[in-house]
């Protein structure tokens, strides 16, 4: 995050709906369909709608494990890493995953020494217009639920039901 | 028990199901619903148990838990009659059943409750080795509400786990996941299950999606219309992983699919 009165640098934001099991399984089942896949057909053999599948791959193409191409989806060299990686497949996505919101600005508060609430990540990120929905409480939970399902399997942070604090790993 | 099962040869009965029936019994006349079904669960063995909407397939495996009583037949585990809820025998539900006032670690630790044998640090060790073996080590303190779907099941499984069970019964396991966080799962259950480092010996799952079942299972018993019979058993003579794309793989739906019209 930047620092106050300095523009925050132009960021990449996962979508809110989008869960590491999702990529994860969008990456091994892109990579066992060959080398590359019409996206209609891919939402096709996931029995998905494209409406849900065009989030996921905009999170796989963000982490740099798929490329996109005229409605072409392929693996890239990290996403061919990832497919055949079998155990703690998102530490390989650790430092992608720290430049991404609202990741970004949650790693940045936690560095202070304090561990911190989704509210407060999602106070900081509102103030630079990055808001996953316009209702405060919807906003607030839509962060907790991306931070706890990401950040914990990718070894970036730690959190606390209890207290509903984020901390640094 | 888990001594017990572990010297019982590969493919050897763990569960056995013989001719048994269920009627509901209302104010008129009795409704049957399971007519003479026998089948059996070998060490080893992940056996699918299928059949159409509403024929009684979740109440024979609720019956092979002990918590459904058979108005004919018996159920047997290890050799031993199943009358009642039997700690070896162990059960993850569609809807996952979470207490969602306990974080994962409390809900599993929860399953251990009765086990006097083990201290609470026993049991607390217990609980996040089983969230571990089922890919969720760092979780221990979130909440049910602040899971995935995927997640929440693995936290089912995960409290089915660390009881020691020999037997692992399953209805309808990724039925309210999303298509590919069941992808997901499907991919990491028989693994997380059948493996020697768990006291599983078996695993009965009910299911009415024929291309998870021809992933997962080793055989197929299908149930015909109420009242049930069994309508047919399929041995799935198939290389793990399985490939869903294959001809063969669809040749095994289409056995089944034969068996269910």
């Amino acid at each position: 995050m930047a620092e106050p009165g300095h523009p925050l640098p132009i960021a990449l934001v996962m979508p809110g709906n989008v869960r590491a099991g999702q990529v994860i399984s969008l990456v091994e089942i892109t990579g066992g369909l060959g080398a590359k896949i019409d996206a209609q057909r891919l939402a096709d053999e996931l029995g998905a709608d494209l409406a849900v599948l065009l989030p996921i791959l905009d999170a796989a193409e963000m982490l740099g494990l798929v490329k996109s191409e005229k409605g072409e989806v392929s693996l890239t060299d990290l996403g061919i890493k990832f497919q055949k990686t079998s155990k703690n497949k998102l530490m390989l996505l650790k430092d992608k995953l720290a430049t991404i919101e609202p990741f970004r600005t949650a790693m940045v508060l936690a560095s202070k020494g304090k561990p911190v609430t989704a509210a407060q990540v999602a106070d900081a990120l509102g103030e630079y217009g990055i808001r996953w929905h316009y209702k405060q409480e919807l906003n607030e939970s839509l962060v907790k639920m991306l931070l706890v399902h990401w950040t914990i399997y990718a070894g970036l942070m730690s959190y606390d039901g209890k207290s509903g604090k984020f901390q640094k790993a | 028990m888990a001594e017990a099962s572990s010297q019982i040869a590969a493919g050897a009965p763990i569960v056995t199901v013989n001719h048994v029936s269920l009627d509901y019994r209302g104010d008129k006349e009795p409704l049957p619903v399971l007519a003479d079904v026998s089948m059996t669960a070998g060490r080893d063995e992940f056996v699918a148990i299928t059949g159409p909407s509403g024929c009684g397939k979740s109440t024979l495996l609720r019956i092979i838990a002990g918590l459904t009583k058979a108005s004919g037949g018996d159920v047997g585990v290890l050799g031993s009659p199943v009358t009642s809820p039997r700690k070896e025998i162990t059960m993850v539900f569609q809807n996952f059943v979470l207490l969602p006032w306990r974080t994962s670690l409390e809900n599993v630790t929860f399953a251990l409750s009765s086990r006097n044998d083990l201290s609470d640090a026993q049991k607390q060790e217990k609980a996040k080795g089983a969230l571990d073996e089922c890919g969720l080590s760092g979780f221990e303190n979130v909440y049910p509400g602040e899971l995935s779907g995927g997640m929440k099941q693995r936290v089912g499984v995960a409290r089915a786990l660390a009881t020691d069970p020999v037997v692992m019964l399953m209805d309808e396991p990724f039925s309210s996941l999303d298509d590919l966080t069941a992808e997901r799962l499907r991919k990491d259950i028989y693994s997380m299950l059948i493996n020697p480092s768990t006291s599983v010996k078996t695993v009965i799952m009910v299911s009415h999606n024929v291309e998870e079942i021809i992933e997962l299972a080793d055989k197929v018993v299908v149930l015909s219309h109420r009242p049930a019979h069994v309508a047919g058993e399929v041995m799935v003579d198939l290389p793990r992983p399985r490939n869903k794309k294959s001809e063969e793989f669809f040749g095994w739906v289409d056995k089944v699919y034969a068996l269910l019209s």
